[in-house]
């Protein structure tokens, strides 16, 4: 075992979690920790742009752009936080170019921008030009320039190394801990998973960035690696997560495969077509058509396939169609995305349309922090020295559905205030002693799951978990379809209770990492079914067919969700009637709570496009 | 049984950083020498075999003519210099990408830049001091000029 | 709809009537926890026409044996932590698809990219790859106030060092480089390629310092132009030809 002594630890080093270290290794003695080298990080894949109101082509000004993301977002958004996101995008996108980021240009040598879903000039008019971009590897080119602008700064990092605890000095998980009593996040136990060494890390702020958990699905555009774990080990701590119901699932998905292809090429002018040919977007969204939030469009292709107007042998996808675009226009600006096409379908899209089908994308919902990022423990406590930044965070700026761009804008400005508050807490904190033998938990865990001789296997309880929630919890919901999927579920939190992994050695022990990460998402999934069980509207990402309305006067609130221990009381966390509900299972509860949505300058309305 | 192997993230560190033009300006050399020995070469082997009877007509006569002017004594005097600076430098980038070891890679570039000066020694020291008409040799071997 | 259509719909439901074929890889397996010695093992799987060698991987990890190591993540070719050598050459294995193989004509050979030290079965110590990348200084060099907005740079500007923003570092071009492998202390194409990024931007003052840089004895004038870093770039990016630019760079420098 070895410690180490930091001012500021950062678990995670995509996005947000480089942004935050680029800010907070000037001021205080700072270590990342990420589980994956840091150009590995899925921000990579991100396509087709940023979003911020630089006016560089049209008209534009970042009050319209928080009125889209209000309204992406169904209202459910946090407006005081979706204010400063399109304020401060502007700030984010200029940086990043003085970073040196290769953003394309106009032909006066500024920052081009493009249409991108939801986005639109004077609240809902047209499409507008928002996105700056890089060819389509924006978001390739931000992590490439964060770790550039790492190296510069010589920051440091503990490559490859797996974070398994979050150190608190109360324990929060029993749920007895009073509102007001401060509690400080002290340090992070991980794993070194070139040697299976444990370190511990004693620091006084700690920034989880650990991003999404899109592998709870079969059908998913997200990396093998996005498990969800720093979600799941605060939940385990007692924290609480937001809004987890709510998932983004991308209309552009490789049919099949789950591979993202960017909105961009709606924004740059592709169409979605029916088995019939037909452009059926003008039906559900007759104003701005292809480029409707992501929630609209792929729920309309999904109906279009449910309805029997799907393409193919199966008509079970939907086609997009690029045939009508110069093949040189689609090389300059999309070059990534009809490359995919070729390599994994044989498709050529100069010629032929595309195969595509909705593919889970992102999680709107994660652990609840300020607009400073710190996180919260409950709707209004903090808990002093922890933040969370990018997709494992709820701010919330995206509340039922994220509009497009708005992930990486998102990394960028609460990663970077993030950086900045937790460096600026490091200052004036001290550091606490951590509990004696603080890494004992996570070592006995590692060790029985290590050495359990026989059992399930990891690769069969992840599959039928994945397909349990495609079937169940995807983008149509039921009431019958979730009870399915927590069912299902629970059966397999039981089974993995019997996990074991084939090998037992020390050294990249990846087989035990997997097993790891299933029991994080097995935890996710289950939260995100609950939390999706309770919620009987529809709203955004979260459509209930049972429910099929969006329904103000109960649920204009954000979902709280936290574990409990069998005995505990839950009186505490129930203020509202409709968030009121507990699961009671065996080993723990599971107690639903509510949050107030930060409601400033817009007024609910009907989303219309 | 456990292998040793060093630890997987130990810092790693250049062995050596050098900051001359040496590496490219051997680079240049290798790519301008190339195409005077062409010439050069090509030149030679001309006069040497295709002019007049060609090839049958060469002797001691023809050699020790040719090397009475101070023309083909620069000529052969570059060839010899630029071919050989030429040759050993190719062989030493070989040496550096094939040698694993640096004892291997010592020994190998002592040899080559032994072999290296005794043969351009030797070369230039014959083309300065050749003579073209030694004492008590057969007339009929001799350059008409002696 | 054409007949590679047919290959895309859902796996699930339609097993059979997807054309699926035998393949055989033979894996290079290193565990240094139980002996030093490296050693081949051969699995026989079924797999289908869209399945990629990141996917037969898979299956053995999941299905037969899960102490077959290798990195992965992203699984499309962006993130760059599959780079292996299949059938001798350098590929991710996430783009490589099964049925590109010929996998009648015999085993797909799979082993871990060469130069690196192997630590286990297919993960290599990537440090002294990044060591070099670090070495080159890829991070914007400008001097005085930043400007109020953002830099200009015309699109002709930005076109020119286009290509080589595409690297993901995956190494695959490096740990093909012949001049690599002998040594390991050659820069490698990776981190010239990452230097000429910068060097050709318009908005960066460092490029006397990276090609001072590079001048070094292990720098470009070791490159031998065998094109087997172009040939194994997942990204398509035109490696050789980037060195070749920073090769004439220096010249034009020193004259």
């Amino acid at each position: 075992m070895q410690f180490h002594q930091y001012d500021v630890v950062i678990v995670g080093a995509g996005g947000a979690g480089m942004r935050a270290a680029l800010e907070a290794s000037t001021e205080a003695r700072t270590a990342v920790i990420s589980k994956l080298y840091p150009t590995r990080s899925h921000t990579g894949a991100a396509q087709g742009g940023m979003c911020a109101a630089l006016a560089n082509v049209e008209e534009d000004n970042w009050e319209w752009h928080t009125f889209d993301t209000v309204k992406g977002g169904d209202y459910l958004v946090d407006q005081d936080a979706a204010e400063i996101m399109a304020k401060e995008a502007i700030d984010a996108v200029l940086d990043l170019e003085r970073m040196g980021l290769p953003f394309n240009r106009t032909p006066e040598g500024k920052i081009d921008q493009r249409r991108f879903g939801g986005h639109t000039r004077n609240h809902g008019e047209a499409a507008v030009r928002r996105a700056c971009y890089a060819a389509d590897r924006t978001g390739h080119m931000i992590l490439q320039t964060l770790y550039q602008n790492c190296v510069k700064q010589d920051v440091e990092f503990f490559n490859e190394f797996y974070v398994l605890d979050l150190i608190v000095d109360h324990d929060l998980s029993a749920g007895d801990v009073p509102a007001g009593e401060e509690v400080t996040a002290t340090g992070v136990v991980a794993y070194d998973l070139a040697t299976g060494e444990i370190h511990i890390f004693q620091t006084k702020a700690v920034v989880f960035a650990t991003g999404g958990a899109g592998k709870i699905y079969k059908t998913t555009s997200n990396a093998h690696t996005l498990t969800g774990d720093g979600m799941a080990l605060a939940l385990r701590r007692g924290l609480p997560l937001e809004d987890m119901e709510f998932f983004q699932f991308h209309p552009t998905g490789l049919a099949g495969l789950g591979i993202l292809l960017s909105e961009a090429a709606r924004g740059e002018g592709g169409i979605l077509r029916n088995g019939n040919g037909e452009r059926f977007m003008e039906r559900y969204a007759p104003t701005i058509k292809d480029l409707a939030p992501r929630d609209i469009v792929a729920r309309s292709m999904a109906n279009e396939v449910r309805e029997g107007r799907g393409a193919g042998p199966n008509k079970d996808y939907v086609l997009l169609d690029l045939t009508h675009l110069e093949p040189a226009h689609i090389d300059a600006k999309l070059p990534d995305i009809t490359e995919f096409a070729r390599t994994y379908l044989g498709i050529e899209p100069y010629t032929e349309p595309v195969p595509v089908y909705p593919t889970a994308h992102y999680a709107m919902g994660g652990i609840p922090t300020t607009i400073d990022s710190e996180v919260l423990r409950n709707p209004s406590d903090v808990v002093k020295g922890l933040y969370a930044a990018g997709e494992v965070a709820c701010v919330s700026v995206h509340g039922a559905n994220r509009l497009g761009t708005n992930s990486l804008l998102d990394i960028n400005v609460f990663g970077k205030r993030a950086g900045r508050a937790a460096a600026a807490y490091a200052k004036t904190a001290t550091f606490t002693d951590l509990p004696d033998s603080a890494e004992q938990w996570v070592i006995t865990q590692l060790e029985e799951l290590r050495t359990r001789p026989e059992g399930e296997r990891v690769s069969d309880i992840r599959r039928e978990m994945q397909e349990t929630m495609d079937a169940n919890a995807q983008v149509f919901r039921t009431e019958e379809s979730l009870t399915q999927a927590l069912a299902d579920i629970r059966t397999l939190q039981e089974r993995y209770q019997r996990v074991s992994v084939q090998d037992k050695g020390k050294m990249f022990n990846t087989d035990l990492l997997e097993a790891l990460e299933l029991g994080f998402l097995l935890d996710i999934a289950e939260v995100t079914v609950i939390a999706a069980l309770n919620r009987r509207e529809s709203r955004g990402g979260h459509f209930r067919e049972d429910y099929p309305d969006r329904d103000d006067s109960r649920y204009m609130h954000h979902t709280m969700v936290y574990r409990r221990p069998p005995g505990a009381s839950v009186g505490g966390n129930i203020t509202d009637e409709a968030f009121s509900h507990v699961s009671d299972f065996e080993d723990y509860k599971v107690v639903l709570g509510a949050k107030p949505v930060v409601q400033t300058r817009y007024e609910p309305m009907e989303r219309k496009y | 049984m456990t292998a040793n192997i060093d630890n997987p993230r130990a810092p790693y560190v250049r062995k050596k950083i050098t900051r001359s033009n040496f590496e490219m300006w051997g680079w240049l050399f290798m790519r301008g020498s190339g195409v005077i020995l062409v010439v050069l070469i090509f030149g030679h082997l001309f006069v040497n075999l295709m002019v007049g009877e060609g090839v049958n007509r060469i002797d001691f006569a023809f050699v020790g003519g040719k090397w009475a002017s101070p023309f083909w004594q620069m000529w052969d005097l570059l060839m010899l210099w630029l071919a050989m600076i030429h040759g050993t430098n190719g062989v030493r980038t070989i040496i550096n990408d094939y040698a694993e070891k640096h004892v291997t890679r010592a020994i190998l570039k002592i040899g080559l830049y032994s072999a290296f000066i005794l043969t351009v020694v030797l070369g230039t020291l014959v083309i300065f001091t050749f003579d073209p008409c030694p004492a008590n040799a057969p007339a009929d071997l001799l350059p008409s000029f002696c | 709809m054409t007949a590679t259509l047919d290959k895309d719909t859902d796996t699930e439901t339609q097993a059979g009537a997807i054309p699926s074929f035998e393949v055989t890889i033979k894996v290079r397996r290193f565990i240094p926890e139980n002996s030093d010695e490296p050693y081949w093992e051969q699995h026989t799987l079924t797999m289908y026409g869209t399945d990629r060698v990141l996917d037969a991987l898979h299956k053995i990890k999941w299905e037969t044996d899960g102490t077959l190591t290798f990195r992965r993540s992203c699984a499309h070719g962006i993130c760059g932590s599959d780079a292996i050598r299949i059938n001798g050459r350098n590929r991710l294995a996430c783009k490589t698809l099964l049925k590109d193989l010929n996998p009648d004509k015999g085993p797909i050979i799979v082993e871990p990219i060469k130069g690196l030290p192997v630590v286990k079965d297919l993960i290599v110590d990537m440090e002294p790859f990044f060591a070099s990348y670090r070495e080159i200084m890829p991070f914007l060099i400008t001097s005085g106030n930043q400007p109020s907005k953002e830099r200009i740079q015309s699109a002709e500007q930005r076109e020119r060092f286009d290509d080589t923003t595409k690297c993901i570092l995956c190494a695959a071009c490096t740990s093909s480089c012949p001049v690599f492998w002998t040594d390991g202390q050659y820069f490698g194409p990776a981190a010239i390629v990452n230097a000429h990024r910068f060097i050709f931007d318009s908005r960066d003052e460092g490029a006397t310092q990276r090609l001072e840089i590079l001048n070094d004895k292990e720098g470009v004038w070791r490159c031998r132009t065998t094109f087997n870093c172009t040939e194994a770039c997942p990204r398509g990016i035109e490696v050789t030809k980037a060195i070749q630019e920073v090769k004439r760079a220096m010249i034009r420098r020193a004259f």
